[in-house]
This record gives structure tokens, C-alpha cells and sequence, in this order.
């Protein structure tokens, strides 16, 4: 980061709390640098416990006939074979249809897809009995691409839909039109942690389960579902996860089923820690997308009608794909008005692991392909492509209401381009960019503006809740227990600071404990960028309500009648590890005291905070309401270099500008803001799923699969904070961060097509997305030819 | 003869034997030693999760030399001698004190840390980095850190950590871990052979080219291993398994490399690194490849011998070589021979190497004054990635006039390939636009590439064409704009 960045960092408001606002290092940063922060595969090993693997399906497609246990079984150090047979009547299960085989029973559905658990005494013991379960199948045509499902009509859930206005009749009418399909790839989460549980046996045929989770209550219900427990046998508990990304919200349930399946059967511990390989190859990423659009537009760039069709590449089972298209349905406007506009989605269904959650959770297809058509429109009218964008974007008074019927209150958006046009010197640069095009016979430059403004809750409605579990202790220190899962972002050190400034005690005072089904029941996932908003604002609930019977007991203490001031709880004040009452300067006692003496009087000193997002609401079947309780903007400018003979790209310069209310943990949030916008330009650019004819994912580490590496990040990477105290709905008026700044990565690709706009044919080569190398030099090379 | 291996950990000795000699460094440290500070991502080199610092023992100086090496893909037979810093020994060492080091401290001040996964891993090669540079710049440290992958943070975070490292309050591994008793507990057992055997395998670790080429005759299956940056993959993912290994690492003989006679000369188990260091001013095309080659880690262990009987149709290294018609001297039983490499492929990792023989030196003869040479490397992503194409050109011009060409292509062919007709077209021909494109529709015609993972054989073919008008744009600027 630079000065001019860093100045801007540190000029942003802070809010008057003593936590709150700060740049509090991340709650288990010693911990991560010392290596002493243990993740699953860290803790120490019980005596009696087995390493966990699996045999998949050797096809995409196909029927089991038969499979061969016998040998595997006779393997020493091998205890347990185990198959669908084993599992009982519950063997599909689902996060929202109950769709997705645990093991696979007769049908095969993608490759690797889990079929035989092996648990063993050692590791060695566990390979060997893998290698020698044969299974005897027979294949059939797999469906590897959304264009052959849509052909042969594989589809997952309905056909969905939001509409506004006659986006027909207006594009017919309109003086211009185009129309095109966009082709748009997948993702890896490429969490650095691979899926990883492990499962204890109990009393009473309960299981403790500790898994890499996002989601602690879903792992609960589906290993007493598909176990045949009930709910309050199982716990599962999450300290921490070396990443997920969404990852995690679902894909974590198989490896935790399998543990916790092994540990019922034998009553023995049981872990399975997937390596790399295995977990990109049988996990979901993020759905690969075709975008049919037709739009229409007047000359100066007004566009008056849009229609899309978008098809997702749901893979083998429904998993969250349906909710994915509900939010990239809810994202094709990005920050736009659109009179008439008319957006359809269909989740097709294909032989690869299901698809599931990724940051941003369909709205970065919904981006990429409504920002491709922007481009393109710029370029087929020679306008810049800025203007046409500040053209349409969303108005204050008017022309601001969503294609949904939601009211966009609290934008930014136009003042938010106008500010990083400014600071990045947008215009100048941009009308240098001819001059340097046609005497640069190496490179080709460009660069565009895309901005983002990103729905903030779950769209399912009783998502939008969350608890938390608040103990205060005699000695003034204090533990808080949420559903909030931490995988980096940041949320537990948030949490801390929240609860501290609630007592008007240190951060140190607090401690965030780890998330577990038995301190906090029926929790939602860590998600939707909304794990500080519920989490948070239920963790201040429940201290306020400590803090209420504490001030009603301090108010006793500090009443002094014979000076007529009567208990006053509404005097009493928390600050600086002090309670005392206002109007007695000087009459404080230490919070620990407090405690202590509230504990002699029977005043308790835990409760359990709720929240529930309000006003919140979404019909799925007319595709009108409002979804979500705010907006998270922001705007970023990048400019790319392309290799006229390669088409090998780089990004020299990268400026973004954010909208995050104001923060709770500034370089907390700007972590989240660069490393979002640099997983999003990973997507756009270099990351690339290649799948071979027979749904082999190729692509299946680190060696194949290219995460963008620490050169490749912009050498000028402007970041900033807009300055921002309107946003009263969230906790501290702070704004969700999480996936917001992964949609702005769309710019780098944007500024791709701007390059390409500069070669001489008028060859629309229709770059899709991601823009590799190989896909530029396409391009390149059709232009050239054409 | 000794049949054990003597390893330091974070300066503590450990006397090795049997099985454990036999696996990788990182499983060692998790799970014979129980320090999981390290961790396991990918388990082939290209991560850096598990980066530790390698300290190899230097006898004349009496200290040891600290490199970040990938400790996943690196055995422990390998390491006889050294002592390996995790990130449990940063802190706790007498010098520390406890007390974080500079890195540590300024990963946690400047939030360069988020899920924490892949943190250890920079902090060991943050701190290798300081082990060569007081003050380095913010390009040292992204040259640095090219290894290490970050989901999390967009890396910003961890160039401004390495840029606020306070490095002057940063004590040196070797005065965190006191080279002295080091050295003399290893002493006379630098120079001895080393044979250790498990149950099932059996390493043998020489000292001499002599006893290594012995043994070799002996056990001509032996699988040969240096720098284990591909053997080490191969294993992780169950696709190497040998009896009998030989180890080249302490044949130090080998290991030299110098400019001499207008010549690279290396021994073949020279590493990445210490060539990257010496060719920098004299073959700086060479070194900008190599820059990108693998990763500090990789390149800090991985050996141009290596990459060379490795015969891969896209080692980065073999283009040079083949224009520059590099030397190979194979030591056998019966002496010594010489191949030219382009000689020395005769089809996909096919090589004319005979049983009981072994590469033992390299000689690539520099390219003349009066010869334009240009390298090229394409892939996915330009740091640690395998190529996609990679090409080198190589002419003798005067004037406008091409007077001869040279041009080898890899990742077009089972083996890199040298292009007869092309060159002999371009050979008398103007250096211009029309040349060159004239030249592309012959080098298409000597080519059959694959589609692959990375990529199509359409593309591969477009790369074949431009580059050789890259080259033209690059060595004749003004001439290519006439």
C-alpha cells in the first residue's frame, strides 16, 4: 500500500469506543505467527483413534454393478469398510432439496464422488485399503457443460425470474441493440486449509464433532440426521478454519459424516483430513455461468431495456444453487437502472461436484456478465465507457428503485465513481491511452471503472438471525460465545471490541471462545458478508443485558439519599474498567468489583443475546420484495497491460474505493478489501477449472490451478475507504465487507475488453471470462484475422 | 560408514535412523516431533505452507548458510548435517529469548495474517529473506515470496509487514542457533557414507563422485535423487516408490558452478539459485527465466542436473542449452563422454543415458557478441508456474541479414525441439515483418503440440508464429515500425 492509500486509511472516522474503530491485530495473529494456532489436523492424536479416507466413483456418469470390500477389509491396521449400506434410511441429505447421496447408492454422479469408507490404525494401512476395494461399474455419457445439459434439459429446481417494466416492447423500440452470449467460468475456493473433522464418541450415543466449518449447525443436523441421532446428541465445534470462502457453508458435511459415521460404528475417534488433491477434485466451486443478453439503447448510451438469461452450472446435486441464482438474479442491475429489464435463471445440472458457495454467491456472474454488456455497448457507440456507466447508474430521487421493487436508500454510487475518477486520475489516463496504443508496438493498454453494490442479508429470510452466549466472571473478565465461525475475516477480533466498549473495559478483557452447537443452537452459516452484522449486534445484545441489571445494581450502590440522589441505573456509566454514577465525579468502582459484589447479591452474570435482521423479505415466486437491509458500495479502476504477441496480461495499477459505513476494525476490513479484489481478479484473469472429456478435473492443485501469486498483485494498489456515517441499520453503523470487494476484481477483466477495443477491426471476438493468456491471445489473433 | 543421519531442529540434535530417515522433512516435524507450526497444503513445493529454513553447514566460515526451502517435498536422508529453523524456533532460541522476531512482529502490526494457514510459511521465508538482505526493497520481497501462496490478503498486507520489519532489532540464525557445537557434533561425520535402511528401502548417501558412480554400477535401478523438487511430488502423490536410493547431496564436488572459458560450467548438482547468482550479468536473458522459474525454494534446492535428465518436454532450462549446444559430460564405470544435448533426448523422457551412468557436468558456452538471444517463457501465471511454451532464438545478424538462426521450442513435442527448416529458411534472409512471418508457417509445419491443462495446441501453435515476431519487434524495434 502507498502513502497516498495509507493517509486515507488513517483519516477515516473512528468512533468514540475504546476498541471499536481501532486496528486491533487479528484476535489469533500470535498464534498464526508463531505457528502455535492449531487447525484440525494440528490437534493432538487420541490413543485410539483412526485416520479416515474414501474410495469415489471412478466415473461421471454411470452405475455401480458391484464392490469388491473383501481384500480392502483384509488389510492389517484396517478396521472398518464401510458403504451406503451402512448408513441406514437417511442417506440423502441437503442443504436445501434433499437431493445429494452421503455415499453413492447405485447411481454414480460425478467422479470421486464418495462410495467406500476406509477407516484404519495407520495411514499406510488406510492407502493400502483404499487401493484394494475394487469397484465394478459401468459407465455412461457424462454432461460436462451447461450448453449439453441445456440441450438434454437437466435442470435443478424452477426456472426463476425478475422483471420489471416491458424490457420487450423497449428493446424492440430501441434506436440500437445487441445482443450476445457471455460465457463465464468457475472457481476454486482454494481455502489453504483442505476439508478436514473429527469425530469423538460419547455417553449416550452422542458424538462430539470438531470440523472446519462454516456452518456448526448444519454439521449437527445432517450428522443426526443421516446417523439416526437426535439433534441434542451431537455437538460440533469449530475453533478456527484456514480459510473457507464459502467453501465451508455446506462441502464440509461429507468429511464430517464420514468421521462421525467411523466413530459411531467402531466407538473410536476418528479423523479425516482430505489432501489437496482430493479436495479440489470431489468439492464445489463456484458455478460456472452462460449469460444469453439482448439489450437496448438510445445513442448517447441510456440503455432502455435488458433482458438476461442465465444458466449455472449447478453440478451433481442441488446443494445452495438455487439461493446462488436467486442472488445472481438480485445482481444483474449491479449499480444500474433499468426501467425495463427482465432477468431469468436456471440451475442446469451436470456430472461434477455439486457447486456451493463462493464469495460473492452469484453476484459476481451477475457483474461480470451486466459489465461485459456495458463494454461492449461503449464500444460499439466509441463513448467512454465511464460515462455510459455514470449514465445509468442509479438516481437519488428518482430512477432508483431496484428491478425487484426494492428502494436503493443510502446511495453512493455516483459520488463514489466521481471521487476514485478523481483520485485515479481516471480521465487523464484514459485519453492517453489512444496515443499510447498506436505507438506501443509490444503492449496493449487498458482501462476501465467497474463499481459494485452488493445486497447485504441472507435472501432467505430466517437466516437473518443470529445468538450469542455472553458469560461475565467475577474477576471483570468476559466470554462470548456466537454461531460466527472465524476463517480469517476477522470476526471474533470484532467481537471482542464490540463487547469490551459495551463494559467500558479493555479488549483484553474479552475473549471469544470457540463456536460449538452447545453454546449457541439453530445458528445460521457464516455468510453473506453478514457474520459481523448478526453475530455482532447479538453478542451487544446480550451484554447490554448484563449491563442493564449491573447498572441497576450499581445504581443501588452509588445512591446517596442524604445528598438526594436517588438510584438512577440511566447515570450509571461503563468506561475505563470503571462503573460509576455521572453525577458523582470520583465515585467509581472497578467493573471487577462490580462483579464480584453483583455475583454475592445473586445478580446474574450471563445471557443470551439474539437479533434479528429487520424489514427483511423476498418472494422468490414473483421475484419482488426487499431482500436486503442495506447496500455495500464501492468502485474500482484498473489498468492492464497485454503482450501483443502472448496475450500474457498484467496489472500495473489498481485503484479501489469502498463504502463500508463506518469501521469497526479498519485494518481488518482493508485486509478484506484486498484480499477480496485480489481472489476476484484471480477469477477473472488466471484461475481456470479444465475439466478432460470424461470430467477429470486437470486442474486439481496449486501446479495447475493458478491463484494469483504475491506479483502478481498491482506494483501501484491504491485502496481507500469512502467516508461514510449514514448507515443506522448495522451494529456501530458499521457495513458488511466480506464479499463486496471480490466483484470489483471485474474491473481487470473490463479493462481486458477496453484493451482489446483499441485493435483496428471492428471484430467483436466476444472475450469470455476468465481472460487467460490464452483466451487474450484468441482474441488477439481473430482480430488480426478478421 | 555411517547408518544414520544427524539432523538439527531449531538447533536441537536428532540422531535418525530406519523409517523415519525415509520421510519427507515436514512429516518428520509434524508428526515424529510434534511441531505443527509447519503446515501441509499441497505437498508439491508449490504453496510454501511448509517452507522452514535449511541451514547447510560451512565449515571454512564456521556457520551455516540459512536458505527457505519447501520442506514437504525435501527428505530427511537429504538433510544430513544441516539444521532446519521452523516457526516454533523463531522466538524460542537463547538470543529471543521468547521475544518474537522482527518478521513475526510486523505480520501482526501490519494484519498480514488472516486464516493463519499459510502464515508460518511466510514467516520463514520473510525471514530467510533477511538472512540475505539487510534492507531489502519492496521488489525483494516479492521476488522473495513467490512461493508462498495467500488466499486471504491479497498479499498487501504481507509486502508492507516485510517493508516495516524492523530488521536492525533482527538477530541472524546464526546467532539465534550457535554454529560452534553444531559444527564439531557434526565433525569428522561430514565426510563419511551414509547407508540407512528401513524395512522396506534402503538410501545411500556418498561423498565422491566415485563412490556415487560405484554404486551405480552396482544398482543400476537405484533412483537417483538431489534435488527431489519433481521425486518428492512423485512420492507425495504415490507415484514413486523405489527400493534403493541414492542421494547426491553431499557430493560437493558436484555441486560447483563458474563462468570459465565463456562458458557456464556447472556440476550437476549445482542449484537454481547459486547459477541465478553467478549468470546474472553475463547471460541476463537466462537470468530473467530463472527468476520465474519455480520458486526461491524450489530454486534454492533444485539442481540444473535435474532438470535436464528429468526430460521434461517444458523444463524451463533446456532451450538455452539446446541453442547454446551445451556439453553434457556422463560419468560412468568407464569414464567420461561427452554428448551435445541436442543430441541427448531421443524421446519423451527417453535420453541417452546408460546404466550406470550419471550426468555429472554441464558446459553452456555463452552466446557470441555478434548473437541477439532471447528467451521466452509462457504460463498461466508468471511466478512458479510450469510453461506452456517456452522458446528460445537465437541469431547471428549483420546488418538486415539473418547469417544464421538457431530456434528451439519446448512444450511443442515430446522433447524440446530444435527447427531445421526454419532455421535454414531464415538463415540469408532480411530480418523483417515478412521474414518472419514467412517463418512462422514453416515452424507450424515442425511442430505438433497437445492440448492440455495448460493449454490448446491452437494456442501453442499462435505462440510458435509470434514469438518469433516478438523477437523481431525486440531485437529491431526501429526496423520492425519501418
Amino acid at each position: 500500500m502507498n502513502e497516498h492509500s495509507q493517509n486515507l486509511l488513517e483519516r477515516v472516522k473512528v468512533l468514540d469506543g475504546k476498541s471499536v474503530g481501532k486496528s486491533i491485530p487479528h484476535d489469533s495473529a500470535i498464534g498464526h505467527v508463531t505457528g502455535s494456532a492449531p487447525y484440525i489436523d494440528d490437534l493432538p492424536r487420541r490413543v485410539d483413534e483412526l485416520f479416515v479416507g474414501f474410495a469415489g466413483s471412478p466415473f461421471a456418469a454411470g452405475k455401480i454393478v458391484s464392490v469388491e470390500l473383501d481384500d480392502a477389509q483384509k488389510v492389517e491396521g484396517v478396521v472398518c469398510v464401510l458403504t451406503h449400506n451402512d448408513v441406514g434410511p437417511h442417506n440423502i441429505f441437503g442443504p436445501l432439496f434433499c437431493d445429494e447421496p452421503f455415499l453413492a447408492d447405485g447411481e454414480l454422479l460425478y467422479i470421486g464422488q464418495p462410495l467406500v469408507i476406509v477407516a484404519a490404525e495407520t495411514q499406510a494401512a488406510l492407502a493400502e485399503g483404499i487401493n484394494r476395494i475394487v469397484i465394478n461399474a459401468t459407465a455412461s455419457e457424462p454432461v460436462l457443460s451447461v450448453d449439453e445439459a441445456i440441450k438434454q434439459k437437466k435442470f435443478i429446481g424452477p426456472r426463476r425470474q425478475i422483471k420489471c417494466g416491458d424490457p420487450e416492447t423497449a428493446i424492440n423500440n430501441a434506436p440500437e441493440k445487441l445482443s450476445g452470449t457471455f460465457y463465464i467460468g468457475g472457481q476454486e475456493q482454494f481455502y489453504l486449509e483442505s476439508q478436514a473433522a473429527i469425530a469423538f464418541p460419547g455417553e449416550q450415543d452422542q458424538l462430539i464433532v470438531h470440523s472446519s466449518t462454516q456452518n456448526t449447525t448444519e454439521i449437527q443436523t445432517m450428522v443426526a440426521e443421516v446417523l439416526g441421532l437426535s439433534m441434542h446428541q451431537v455437538v460440533c465445534i469449530c475453533k478456527r478454519m484456514g480459510g473457507a470462502f464459502g467453501g465451508k457453508e455446506t462441502q464440509a458435511v461429507i468429511p464430517a459424516l464420514m468421521v462421525s459415521l467411523v466413530a459411531q460404528r467402531t466407538g473410536r475417534a476418528a479423523r479425516i483430513v482430505y489432501d489437496k488433491d482430493t479436495d479440489m477434485c470431489v468439492t464445489g466451486k463456484r458455478h460456472a455461468y452462460v449469460c444469453n443478453w439482448e439489450v437496448g439503447f438510445k445513442p448517447d448510451g441510456q440503455i432502455v431495456g435488458l433482458k438476461c438469461d442465465f444458466y449455472s452450472d449447478g453440478g451433481a446435486a442441488a446443494d445452495l444453487s438455487t439461493s446462488v441464482m436467486e442472488r445472481t438474479l438480485l445482481h444483474a442491475d449491479n449499480s444500474y437502472f433499468f426501467e425495463h429489464a427482465q432477468f431469468n435463471g436456471q440451475v442446469c445440472k451436470t456430472n461434477v461436484p455439486p457447486n456451493t458457495a463462493f464469495r460473492g454467491f452469484g453476484g459476481p456472474q451477475a457483474v461480470a456478465a451486466t459489465e461485459n454488456i456495458i463494454e461492449r455497448i461503449a464500444e460499439y457507440l466509441k463513448i467512454d465507457a465511464f460515462d455510459l456507466r455514470l449514465k445509468n447508474t442509479y438516481g437519488q430521487t428518482d430512477r432508483n428503485v431496484t428491478p425487484y421493487g426494492q428502494l436503493f436508500s443510502g446511495n453512493h454510487m455516483s459520488e463514489i465513481m466521481e471521487t476514485l475518477a478523481e483520485s485515479s486520475n481516471y480521465r487523464h489516463r484514459v485519453a492517453k491511452l489512444p496515443g499510447r496504443n498506436s505507438t506501443d508496438r509490444m503492449n496493449l493498454h487498458g482501462i476501465s471503472m467497474t463499481p459494485v453494490k452488493f445486497g447485504i442479508s441472507f435472501t432467505t429470510k430466517f437466516l437473518n438471525q443470529a445468538n450469542a452466549l455472553v458469560n461475565v466472571y467475577t474477576d471483570g473478565t468476559i466470554q462470548v460465545s456466537t454461531g460466527g465461525t472465524e476463517m480469517g475475516q476477522g470476526l471474533n477480533t470484532k467481537i471482542r471490541q464490540l463487547v469490551a466498549d459495551e463494559f467500558g473495559v479493555g479488549y483484553s478483557s474479552v475473549i471469544v471462545m470457540p463456536t460449538s452447537t452447545e453454546k449457541n443452537n439453530n445458528t445460521s452459516p457464516t455468510a453473506a458478508s453478514a457474520g459481523t452484522d448478526l453475530n455482532g449486534a447479538a453478542a451487544v445484545n446480550g451484554s447490554q443485558i448484563i449491563k442493564k441489571r449491573l447498572a441497576d445494581f450499581a445504581a443501588e450502590i452509588f445512591a446517596s439519599p442524604e445528598k438526594g440522589l436517588i438510584p438512577s441505573p440511566d447515570h450509571i456509566e461503563f468506561a475505563g474498567g470503571i462503573v460509576s454514577d455521572v453525577r458523582q465525579p470520583g465515585s467509581g468502582i472497578p467493573f471487577s468489583e462490580l462483579c464480584n459484589r453483583a455475583r454475592l447479591e445473586r445478580i446474574d452474570l450471563g445471557a443470551r443475546g439474539f437479533y434479528k435482521t429487520p424489514g427483511v423479505d423476498f418472494n422468490r415466486e414473483t421475484g419482488k420484495g426487499n431482500p436486503f437491509l442495506y447496500y455495500t458500495q464501492g468502485a474500482a479502476v484498473a489498468e492492464v497491460s497485454i503482450d501483443r504477441f502472448t496475450g500474457e496480461l498484467t496489472v500495473p495499477r489498481v485503484d479501489l474505493l469502498m463504502d463500508i459505513g463506518k469501521s469497526i476494525n479498519p485494518k481488518v476490513d482493508m485486509g478484506q478489501i484486498t484480499g477480496g479484489f485480489i481472489q476476484g481478479m484471480g477469477w477473472v484473469t488466471a484461475e481456470c477449472l479444465v475439466y478432460d472429456e470424461k470430467g477429470n478435473l486437470l486442474s486439481h492443485s496449486p501446479t495447475t490451478y493458478k491463484i494469483p501469486a504475491i506479483t502478481d498483485v498491482p506494483p501501484e494498489f491504491n485502496c481507500a475507504f469512502f467516508p461514510n456515517d449514514d448507515n443506522l441499520h448495522c451494529v456501530r453503523r458499521s457495513k458488511a465487507v466480506g464479499e463486496p470487494p471480490l466483484l470489483l476484481g471485474v474491473a481487470a477483466w473490463a479493462a481486458v475488453k477496453n484493451a482489446l477495443s483499441f485493435l483496428p477491426s471492428d471484430h467483436d471476438p466476444n472475450l469470455s471470462l476468465p481472460a487467460t493468456g490464452e483466451e487474450i491471445l484468441r482474441c488477439l489473433t481473430e482480430q488480426a484475422n478478421g | 560408514m555411517r547408518d544414520y543421519i544427524l539432523l538439527f531442529v531449531n538447533g536441537k540434535r536428532n540422531r535418525i535412523d530406519g523409517a523415519d530417515a525415509f520421510r519427507t522433512v515436514s512429516d518428520f516435524l509434524r508428526g515424529v516431533l510434534n511441531l505443527c507450526g509447519t503446515k501441509i497444503v499441497c505437498s508439491e513445493g508449490d504453496c510454501g505452507s511448509c517452507s522452514v529454513l535449511c541451514g547447510t553447514p560451512d565449515f571454512q566460515n564456521r556457520r551455516f548458510s540459512y536458505k527457505p526451502i519447501d520442506s514437504c517435498i525435501r527428505f530427511v536422508y537429504q538433510l544430513d548435517g544441516c539444521n532446519i529453523v521452523t516457526v516454533e524456533g523463531l522466538a524460542d532460541n537463547e538470543v529471543q529469548g521468547g521475544k518474537l522476531n522482527c518478521v513475526q512482529q510486523a505480520m501482526i502490526d501490519c494484519h498480514g495474517s488472516q486464516c493463519g494457514f499459510c502464515t508460518p510459511g511466510f514467516v520463514m521465508a520473510m525471514t530467510g529473506i533477511l538472512e540475505d538482505s539487510n534492507s531489502p526493497s519492496e521488489n525483494d520481497w516479492r521476488r522473495g515470496l513467490t512461493g508462498n501462496l495467500c488466499r486471504c490478503t491479497g498479499y498487501s498486507p504481507i509486502i508492507e509487514a516485510g517493508l516495516r520489519s524492523d530488521t536492525k532489532s533482527s538477530a541472524s540464525m546464526n546467532d539465534c542457533f550457535e554454529p560452534t557445537a553444531m559444527l564439531d557434533a557434526i565433525g569428522n561425520a561430514a565426510s563419511q557414507e551414509i547407508t540407512v535402511t528401513s524395512n522396506t528401502q534402503t538410501i545411500y548417501s556418498p561423498t565422491t563422485i566415485d563412490q556415487a558412480v560405484q554404486y551405480l554400477v552396482q544398482y543400476p535401478e537405484v533412483k537417483i535423487v538431489a534435488g527431489a523438487t519433481d521425486v518428492g511430488v512423485q512420492f507425495n502423490k504415490g507415484n514413486c516408490e523405489a527400493e534403493v536410493w541414492l542421494d547426491l547431496n553431499r557430493v560437493w564436488s558436484m555441486k560447483t558452478v563458474s563462468l570459465t572459458g565463456g562458458a557456464i560450467v556447472a556440476g550437476a548438482g549445482a542449484t537454481w539459485s547459486d547459477i541465478e547468482i553467478l549468470i546474472e550479468n553475463d547471460l541476463p536473458q537466462f537470468h530473467q527465466i530463472l527468476t520465474w522459474f519455480g520458486s526461491p525454494q524450489i530454486r534454492n534446492v533444485g539442481t540444473i542436473g535435474g532438470n535436464i535428465v528429468n526430460a521434461s518436454p517444458i523444463a524451463d532450462s533446456l532451450p538455452l542449452m539446446f541453442v547454446c549446444n551445451a556439453e553434457l559430460q556422463l560419468t560412468g564405470g568407464d569414464g567420461t563422454r561427452e554428448v551435445n544435448i541436442n543430441d541427448f533426448y531421443q524421446g519423451y523422457k527417453k535420453f541417452d543415458l546408460q546404466p550406470g551412468e550419471l550426468l555429472s557436468q554441464i558446459r553452456i558456452p555463452l552466446p557470441e557478441d555478434d548473437e541477439e538471444l532471447r528467451l521466452y517463457k509462457i504460463s498461466r501465471r508468471q511466478d512458479l508456474d510450469i510453461s506452456s511454451f517456452t522458446g528460445a532464438i537465437k541469431m547471428k545478424l549483420s546488418g538486415r541479414k539473418i547469417r544464421s538462426a538457431v530456434i528451439a521450442y519446448g512444450a511443442v513435442g515430446p522433447v524440446v525441439l530444435r527447427l531445421p527448416k526454419t532455421e535454414s529458411f531464415l538463415a540469408g534472409k532480411e530480418l523483417n515483418e515478412e521474414t518472419m512471418v514467412a517463418a512462422g508457417e514453416i515452424v507450424v509445419s515442425e511442430i505438433k503440440p497437445i492440448t492440455d491443462v495448460r493449454g490448446g495446441d491452437e494456442y501453442r501453435l499462435q505462440l510458435a508464429r509470434n514469438v518469433l515476431l516478438k523477437f523481431l519487434h525486440e531485437v529491431r524495434p526501429e526496423g520492425a515500425l519501418a
